[in-house]
């Protein structure tokens, strides 16, 4: 659960993209640092091999202060998606607040999508966390390419799912601040219950998806894609 | 609790974050760099690289970065602004590298922690699983052992039925045998003690010396007819005692089943004591022909030879629905001796015919065998290296094929 430090007055959440190897968490992080500008960003620092796949996770801080001036400090992680590196899922996993499935929109990634999700819940259930309440959000990326399921095959097979289902191409960007909008939404009343961030905080809703997107909350520009 | 406070996502301290350096170098070589001197400090002030002291005169303090907050200053005196910003990003590179490094190190700790503590998991479960199945192991061994010895007894106790089943069958026929010359034997030694008494009745007038009487008491005692009758009734007496010596010498063939010592025998002795001792249920249902021809004398548990014989004889008298013959051949063929028993009696179906050697296998009603009679023979002829053969036609008959090794006395 987010980690509450009293003294320092700073909050840190944790968000984990998580998904199938190779179906573009570290993409999607990359673009996220590029789309967002929320007051405080860091780079996005990875952890990876020399081929490139992610070795333990990549890292991406992001963080606003509300007007009680408390830091808000959210820490987006990939998983590697390898099957052997499932110690290091679950250890990225742990303490998360909230969760990206990131599938492969590709019709040849049926079976690596099913199993990572299956994955997924297992894991979650294995570090005590809750998969019923834990914030969730299924992005289908690779949109771009074709030999891909239509989104209404998509959506079909969803329909029974209780978390938003996002179309997205992470390479172009596509859907990948819609998806993390998405988390935040989710997000947000779980800690207004935990933290009362609207009360104690002043942070609605509204001002904390823009505070951590970096849309002015003043001018109110309307959220959406850049593209 | 946990023993390490520090996890891969935990926040770092500047302390933490430089750790990978080394103080004094870094100091001076900042130092140099800037041509002023220089200092770095956490920010909380508590912790200051090198343990230099505070600087004096007109300083400059930079804040030094990691993950969104402030963790520290670097302070100089140095005036060029570009050169001390160009100092402070060196150093939030040393820090990026030193969170890196400690992230993957933490990140290994925990991987290696949980796989280890899954391989200890599944080390327990593989020894648990290990004593379960050693123990089932053992019991089974136990539970097999019980069961076999209990097989083994119920085994013992329906081979022992069976033999006392055909001892039964034994005693019956015997009892006919013998009754029958015990008969005869006994109302002949009745009619010889009448004679005796008529002798004595003569007797006593010889004794008095006067022929006359004498004569008159020969007529009366009709002498002439006892003295032709008693030799061929003591003959026929003695026959009927040779007659039941013979059967108690058959028998003995059979008094010795549980004898282990082999003897050597003419096989068509112990063929011609099976037929004695069947020959009441024979008589009354066939006609028996004995084709024996010369056998060597063979080295085996005689007793148990015999009784395959009584056996396969007595079903094949109660094989008959109608008067019928049964003749048993002996001889030797390719070096085996060769003895077959066929009878002209119901014959075998087809579908029975593969099972009658089968163990409990029976087709006589229930209680008058264990359908063991045929297991049990066979059992015989091959401990005696031999073999049983069967072939049969329904209402045709039957043949049984008994071959045995020429196995004669050690040498
Ligand atoms: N065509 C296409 N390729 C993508 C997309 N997203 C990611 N990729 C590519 O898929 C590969 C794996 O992406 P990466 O983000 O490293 O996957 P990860 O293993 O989930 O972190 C890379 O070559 C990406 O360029 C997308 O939306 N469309
Ligand atoms: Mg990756």
């Amino acid at each position: 659960m987010a980690d509450l430090d009293e003294t320092a007055r700073k909050l840190t959440l944790k968000l984990v993209y998580y998904g199938p190897a190779m179906s573009g968490k570290t993409t999607n992080l990359m673009r996220l640092h590029d789309l967002l500008s929320p007051d405080l960003k860091g780079e996005i620092m990875t952890l990876e091999t020399q081929n490139d796949r992610t070795l333990f996770f990549d890292l991406l801080p992001l963080g606003f202060r509300t007007p009680s001036d408390w830091l808000i400090k959210l820490k987006l992680y990939t998983v590697p998606g390898q099957v052997a590196h499932d110690a290091t899922r679950k250890a990225v996993l742990s303490r998360a607040d909230g969760l990206v499935f990131v599938a492969d929109s590709q019709r040849s990634q049926g079976i690596n999508n099913a199993e990572s999700f299956q994955n997924l819940e297992e894991n979650v259930r294995r570090v005590g966390l809750d998969f019923g309440t834990l914030p969730l959000v299924v992005q289908f990326n690779k949109r771009d390419l074709p030999n891909v399921l239509t989104e209404e095959e998509i959506r079909q097979r969803w329909f029974a799912a209780p978390w938003p289902l996002v179309m997205a191409s992470a390479l172009s960007g596509m859907g990948v601040r819609e998806t993390f909008v998405k988390l935040l939404e989710a997000l947000y009343p779980v800690l207004d219950k935990n933290f009362s961030l609207s009360k104690v905080h002043g942070t609605d809703a509204q001002s904390f998806i823009n505070a951590v997107i970096g849309i002015n909350a003043v001018t109110g520009a309307p959220l959406g894609n850049s593209h | 609790m946990e023993i390490r406070t520090k996890r891969y996502d935990s926040a770092l301290s500047l302390l933490e974050l430089l750790s990978g350096v080394v103080p004094d170098k870094l100091s001076v070589a900042l130092t140099i760099l800037l041509g002023a001197p220089a200092r770095v400090v956490s920010a909380d002030g508590a912790w200051v690289m090198g343990n230099i002291p505070p600087l004096s005169g007109n300083v400059r303090r930079l804040p030094l970065a990691h993950d969104l907050e402030t963790v520290g200053f670097l302070e100089t005196s140095a005036p060029d602004e570009a050169q001390v910003r160009a100092a402070a990003v060196i150093l939030e590179l040393f820090m990026r590298s030193g969170a890196r490094y400690f992230m993957a190190s933490e990140m290994h700790l925990e991987v290696v922690k949980t796989d280890y503590e899954e391989l200890q998991r599944r080390h327990e479960a593989l020894i648990a699983s290990e004593a379960r199945y050693k123990a089932l192991a053992e019991s089974l061994e136990e539970r097999v052992k019980e069961q076999v010895s209990t097989i083994a007894s119920a085994h013992r106790q329906l081979y022992q039925a069976e033999k006392m089943a055909s001892v039964g069958q034994l005693a019956a026929g015997v009892a006919h045998e013998i009754n029958n010359p015990i008969g005869f034997i006994r109302s002949n030694l009745g009619t010889a003690s009448s004679y005796v008494q008529k002798f004595r009745s003569v007797a006593e007038q010889v004794k008095s010396g006067d022929t006359v009487r004498i004569a008159s008491a020969w007529q009366v005692a009709d002498l002439d007819f006892i003295l032709e009758d008693f030799p061929s009734l003591l003959q026929e007496s003695i026959d009927g005692a040779d007659r039941v010596a013979r059967i108690v010498s058959d028998l003995k063939g059979f008094s010795n089943i549980d004898q282990a010592e082999e003897e050597i025998v003419d096989l068509n002795d112990s063929i011609r004591s099976a037929c004695n001792v069947a020959a009441n249920q024979i008589n009354s249902r066939a006609d028996l022909k004995l084709m024996l021809g010369e056998l060597p004398p063979l080295r085996c548990h005689a007793g148990h030879l015999s009784q395959v014989f009584l056996n396969l004889l007595l079903n094949a008298a109660h094989a008959m629905n109608k008067r019928g013959e049964i003749c048993i051949q002996s001889g030797v063929e390719n070096n085996q001796i060769v003895i077959r028993i066929s009878d002209t009696g119901s014959g075998i179906s087809p579908e029975v015919l593969p099972h009658i050697f089968d163990p409990f296998f029976t087709t006589r009603e229930v209680g008058s065998g264990t359908g063991l009679g045929l297991t049990v023979s066979r059992d015989i002829l091959t401990a005696h290296g031999g073999t049983i053969e069967v072939s049969s036609e329904l209402n045709v008959g039957t043949v049984f094929t008994i071959q045995l090794p020429i196995k004669q006395g050690n040498p």
